[in-house]
This record gives C-alpha cells, sequence and structure tokens, in this order.
C-alpha cells in the first residue's frame, strides 16, 4: 500500500506538469485550430528566463518569477506577430510547419547562449519535502498539484464567467460570426497566444527544480502533453487535464510494475488504443466531425 | 640583351614554381607535423577546447625538451564538429597531407568507430580516448588507446564494493543505451565471478523525468550497495535526489559520470559520500599531480580526463617516435607497443598488443562536493 501511494503522488505530480502543458496545447488549438509544436519551447525558454534573473543577475525569486511570466506573454506576442498571423489565412499545415522551425529556432538560440550542460535552478521551498506517514511528499510536486487545481478553477471561471473568456470560446467556435458580432478576432487570438505561453511557461518554470533546465526540457514535455491532448480529447480544456494526470499515473504504474526502460512505451500505447477504439479522447468531439 | 622565347619560358616556369619549391622544403624540413580531430564545434566545442588545451601543453613541453628526431613539433587541427561524418571529413582533410606522421582521434568511441575503415585505409598510429573495448579489438592495428577501456570500469566498482566496502548484495542500475549496457552487464559479470551475483539488474531509458519506481524497487530488493552507469548528467541528478529523499542511504559506486564536473553541480549533496571510477585523478601519482598544476597554471580551469588523455597521447607518441627514430609508421606502432611503465597524467602506460595502454582506473570519493582520490585498482590480465 505504501508503494502504491508513493507511486500514486508522483504520478500524480508528474501528470500535472504534462496537463498545464497540453492546456496550452488545448488553448490555442481552440483559437486556431492549429497545434503548436512550440509549446513544449515555451517551458523551456521561461526555465531559461528564471536562470537569467534569479541565478545570474541573483534578482529575488518572487520578482524573476514575474518577470519570467511577463517575457513568456512578450514572447506569446512576438510568436503570434511572426508565426501564426503571416499565415492565419493558409490552411493548418503550413502553420504547424512554422511552429515546428519556431521550436528548433528557440532551442538553438537558447544553446547558442547557454550551451548543452543542463542548468539548476532552486525550488520555491527550502524544505525538499514532508515525510507523510510512509509517503514523501516533493514540496515541488505539491505546489505543481496546487496549481494545476487552481489553475483548473481560474480557466473555468474566467472562460465560463466573464466577458472576455466567452469572447475567447465565441472566437475558437465560429471566427467569423464572432467578428460579426464585433469581437476582434485576431486580439482574441493574440490574448490566446499570450495566455498560452504564460501556461507553457509556468510549467516550465515550476518543474525546472525537479528535471533541471535543459534544452530538451520543453520537447520531452510536449511530447508526453500532446499525448495527453489526444487521450482526454483535443480542443477540451478538462481533457488536456483529466489526460495529463493519467498519463503522469498510467506511466508510473507502469514502470514500477511492468518495465522501466519502457515507461515511456506505455504513454504512446495508451495514446495508441485511444486513436483506435476512441479517437475523440475521453471528453472530446469526434475528430471526423471536427475535420 | 634580347630575351628569347626560351628564356622567357624558362622565367615564368621558375617564378611558378620557385614558391612551391621553398615552401615545400621548408615543411618537409622545418617542423614534425601530428594531426589532431577534434571537436571545435558543437555540442562538446567547450571539452573539445580542453582537449586542445591539453595536447598543446604536451607538445610545448617536447619541443622545450628537444622536440622530435631534432624537430619542432607542430600540432595541424581540424574540427570534427562533434559528429561522425564530421570526424571522418575532418579526418580525410588531414590523411590527405602526407608529412603528418600520426594523429590524434576523438573521445568518443562512436567518432572513432567511424573514423576505424579510413585509419586502417590510411595505415598511419592514430591515439584515441574511445573507451568502448572493440575499438582496440577489432583487427585496426593503427589504434592506440590512452584510457582505460570499459571492461576495467565494471571490474574496479565490483571489486572496490566486495572487497573494499565488504558489500555482497548489489543492485546494479545502468542506461539501456550502448554505453550503459554494456557497462552495466560488464559489472554484472565481474559480480557473478567475485561471487556477489546483483540481486536487481534494472536498466532505464535515457532522460527519464522520474526514477521513483526504480528507487523503489532497490529498496524493496534488499541491497546494500549500488552500482551505476549513467549516460547523462541530468538523469544522475534527478535520480540522486530522489534516492536520498526516498531514504535509500546504501553505498553507491559509479562509472566516470558520478564524478563529472556537471552531475556534481546538479545533484549537490545527494551525491556526497559517493564512489566513481575515473581515469584522471589529480592525485593519484606525480604525474597527474604535475599535469594537473601544469594545465591549472596555463588553462586556469580544473583539469580532467579531456585534457589529460590528448596531453599523454601527445607525449607517449613522442616519445616512441624519437625511440624509433623515424616516422615510419611501422616502426611507431612497434615503439608505442613497447613503451611499459611510462608515468602518463592518466595512470602508467603497459601497452599490450591490442594497442590499450592503461589496465585499471582510480576509486574517487565524493567528500562534500570534493572529488578526492581514494586509491588505484590495476589489473594485469
Amino acid at each position: 500500500m505504501d508503494l502504491v501511494l508513493q507511486l500514486l503522488f508522483t504520478g500524480i505530480g508528474i501528470g500535472a506538469v504534462y496537463a498545464l502543458v497540453a492546456l496550452g496545447f488545448v488553448l490555442i488549438f481552440r483559437a486556431t485550430n492549429v497545434v503548436n509544436f512550440a509549446q513544449g519551447e515555451f517551458s523551456m525558454v521561461a526555465a531559461y528566463l528564471m536562470v537569467v534573473f534569479a541565478v545570474d543577475l541573483g534578482w529575488p525569486y518572487w520578482l524573476s518569477f514575474l518577470l519570467a511570466l511577463a517575457g513568456m506573454a512578450l514572447l506569446g506576442i512576438i510568436f503570434n506577430l511572426g508565426v501564426y498571423y503571416p499565415l492565419r489565412h493558409r490552411t493548418f499545415l503550413p502553420v504547424i510547419i512554422a511552429t515546428i522551425g519556431a521550436s528548433i529556432l528557440m532551442a538553438n538560440s537558447v544553446l547558442a547562449i547557454y550551451g548543452p550542460q543542463p542548468q539548476v535552478l532552486q525550488g520555491w521551498f527550502d524544505t525538499p519535502g514532508i515525510q507523510l506517514g510512509p509517503v514523501y511528499l516533493d514540496s515541488q510536486y505539491l505546489l505543481i498539484i496546487a496549481v494545476t487545481v487552481v489553475l483548473v478553477i481560474f480557466n473555468y471561471w474566467f472562460f465560463e464567467r466573464t466577458l472576455l473568456g466567452k469572447k475567447l470560446q465565441a472566437t475558437s467556435q465560429d471566427k467569423e460570426m464572432a467578428s460579426l458580432l464585433g469581437i476582434s478576432v485576431s486580439t482574441m487570438i493574440m490574448i490566446t497566444f499570450i495566455y498560452s505561453a504564460v501556461l507553457g511557461g509556468l510549467a516550465g518554470i515550476l518543474v525546472a527544480p525537479v528535471l533541471f533546465v535543459s534544452i530538451q526540457m520543453g520537447s520531452t514535455i510536449a511530447l508526453k502533453a500532446f499525448a495527453a491532448t489526444i487521450i482526454g480529447g483535443f480542443g477540451d480544456v478538462a481533457g488536456a487535464i483529466i489526460g495529463g494526470l493519467s498519463l503522469g499515473v498510467i506511466e508510473t504504474f507502469g514502470a514500477a510494475y511492468v518495465s522501466v526502460p519502457y515507461k515511456d512505451g506505455f504513454a504512446f500505447l495508451v495514446l495508441v488504443a485511444f486513436l483506435i477504439f476512441r479517437p475523440q479522447g475521453i471528453f472530446g468531439e469526434r475528430v471526423a466531425e471536427k475535420a | 640583351m634580347k630575351l628569347t622565347r626560351r628564356d622567357f619560358a624558362a622565367g615564368v616556369v621558375t617564378g611558378i614554381a620557385a614558391p612551391h619549391i621553398i615552401s615545400s622544403a621548408k615543411a618537409q624540413g622545418a617542423t614534425l607535423k601530428i594531426g589532431m580531430c577534434a571537436p571545435v564545434t558543437g555540442p562538446a566545442a567547450e571539452s573539445g577546447g580542453y582537449a586542445i588545451k591539453g595536447a598543446k601543453l604536451a607538445l610545448d613541453a617536447v619541443n622545450k625538451a628537444g622536440g622530435i628526431l631534432g624537430k619542432q613539433a607542430e600540432l595541424v587541427i581540424e574540427d570534427d564538429q562533434t559528429t561522425n561524418p564530421g570526424i571522418v571529413l575532418a579526418f580525410s582533410k588531414l590523411a590527405a597531407q602526407s608529412d603528418i606522421v600520426a594523429f590524434l582521434g576523438s573521445i568518443r568511441s562512436t567518432q572513432v568507430h567511424a573514423m576505424a575503415p579510413d585509419v586502417l585505409k590510411l595505415g598511419k598510429p592514430v591515439m584515441i580516448g574511445g573507451t568502448d573495448p572493440n575499438l582496440t579489438h577489432m583487427g585496426n592495428q593503427w589504434l592506440f588507446r590512452f584510457r582505460p577501456n570499459d571492461s576495467y570500469s565494471g571490474r574496479v566498482i565490483a571489486d572496490y564494493g566486495v572487497n573494499t566496502l565488504g558489500k555482497k548484495k548489489w543492485a546494479v542500475l545502468h542506461s539501456t543505451d550502448a554505453f550503459g549496457t554494456a557497462g552495466g552487464k560488464a559489472l554484472s559479470a565481474a559480480l557473478e565471478k567475485l561471487g556477489s551475483p546483483a540481486v536487481l539488474d534494472q536498466g532505464y531509458a535515457n532522460q527519464s523525468q522520474d526514477f521513483t519506481p526504480v528507487v523503489l524497487a532497490i529498496k524493496q530488493s534488499g541491497a546494500d550497495i549500488l552500482g551505476s552507469y549513467f549516460t547523462f548528467e541530468n538523469d544522475l541528478g534527478i535520480f540522486a535526489r530522489q534516492l536520498r529523499q526516498l531514504g535509500v542511504n546504501i553505498p553507491w559506486v559509479g562509472s566516470p559520470s558520478i564524478v563529472n564536473i556537471t552531475a556534481l553541480k546538479l545533484a549537490g549533496p545527494a551525491l556526497y559520500n559517493t564512489f566513481g571510477v575515473a581515469d584522471y585523478a589529480e592525485d593519484s601519482s606525480d604525474a597527474s599531480k604535475a599535469f594537473g598544476k601544469l594545465y591549472r597554471d596555463a588553462v586556469k580551469v580544473a583539469p580532467d580526463n579531456q585534457s589529460s588523455w590528448p596531453y599523454d597521447a601527445v607525449t607517449v607518441l613522442s616519445a616512441a617516435i624519437n625511440k624509433a627514430g623515424s616516422t615510419d609508421p611501422t616502426k611507431i606502432r612497434e615503439a608505442i607497443l613497447a613503451i611499459k611503465k611510462f608515468p602518463g597524467a592518466e595512470g602508467e602506460y603497459n601497452f599490450d598488443q591490442n594497442g590499450d595502454g592503461l589496465h585499471g582506473y582510480n576509486i574517487v570519493k565524493n567528500d562534500k562536493g570534493t572529488i578526492t582520490f581514494d586509491k588505484h585498482i590495476e589489473f594485469t590480465d
């Protein structure tokens, strides 16, 4: 039982990271109908911004955190104007390829500045974790889980209870109709990119003290988050959260009870099973209908 | 004076040919050239810089002592771009220069494998730092190794854990890539021979984000010592932290990455009191200390195996050519293989007929973040 509880906590912690990045995937997909393959690099860039502010410049952690998120908001604007906006009237394929190109550019730019060696970023808390009976609770994972819960509530409130959230939803559902109703579609898409970049950045900053800051950290997480998005149902916010958490728990238990080296395989096995038997995911609409 | 057509033609030919003849004569006469393939660009550019500095320091010492065969020695460097195609190209550029008498290859086994067919075709000595045992056991007589090969690291880890630390119940943890699998196998085989077969042999995939299942498996196995082969420092860092957080404090002897500067930075206190095998340990011998001081004074950073093996390679190669009294490749080869009890920064060189110069490893300890030399374990078989 102790083993199960420990694995469950770790699985939920890892899954929460996938969920945060998956959320970014979903928001951009809903707004633009394209998958942003640079979402993982948003996490990586934010983690490196934290290294710049908190480690290299030695500024207070909270200030560095706010500045890093502000930097991500700026990156979201640049990304929208430089990658999406010029191609907005094209089919989805050029946009997707542009996001892949942007992700390569971001990764190599950071590589040119910082080199390939991973960097260390301290967590929010001095205490690494607490022992609760037989289970060790890593303080950073506790924070990640807490932030995910808060974001789930915030997203619900924002999209269902605020005018801006409803405008964003309207834009994602039907751009032409939204435009006819006086909603500035390009502004809504800009806001979506900003929010997604900040969300991806938040995931990167939160996970950096656990996984270290490296060029590969974004792509590794994004791959799982992408799988989580499909499992949860592409385009569904709740699906992204549930998909991410499920994936984290499945791969952790799979590693413990079946095979450690094939841990990553479990995530993609589940993905393949969903694509065959339930392509619309847990909460999503049918892919055929969406297309 | 009348200029005939013949005089004009002779003048033109002389004018064109003279600079080439002079420079060729100068090149053949002035210096003795050693080629070096090094990662000047690419992911290993930083360590490539250390390798070049190590080689140049050795060359300076050789030249101060009279050079090679009475000539000053010169290093000709080509960028291998840290890739296999890059090193093949770099070596082919160097091989085209007929006045280069010998070469330095790579510390990465995969790159040495890539260039090995061209080395065989050229038939000139190449010094290498790659530790895949196969490199000197695949019929290529022109490769000479200046680091102990991986078959020794497994034996040294097992020997130290069983005979020095007195531990019998081993958990063996290794990456599932080529390096980790070969290392894990070597360690398990050595433990079998010592009568302490591993109670847990656990592989993991590189770039794992979480090692909780692995740590719990080690805990449940009842192991009283851990032996490991990690390829990437970030995996090592994540594992080390989780190991300590989940309360596993058994002795741990790891492959060289456990004492790597990056791993120490990432894992911090989680790696305190662990042991590692290291081919270069500054306090392991007088020659190692001397190199350490020379390198620190010149480069202002701590020396490591990236710089120590090229330093030894140039030193040993120069001594071998001087002893051979010739730049004939076969004579240089015979002179290198005849080298015994030669004190180098990496250890004492005793070349065997395969071209392996070193046959043991140093054991070092992480003493609160400072790497200290513990003992050297050498094998003669």
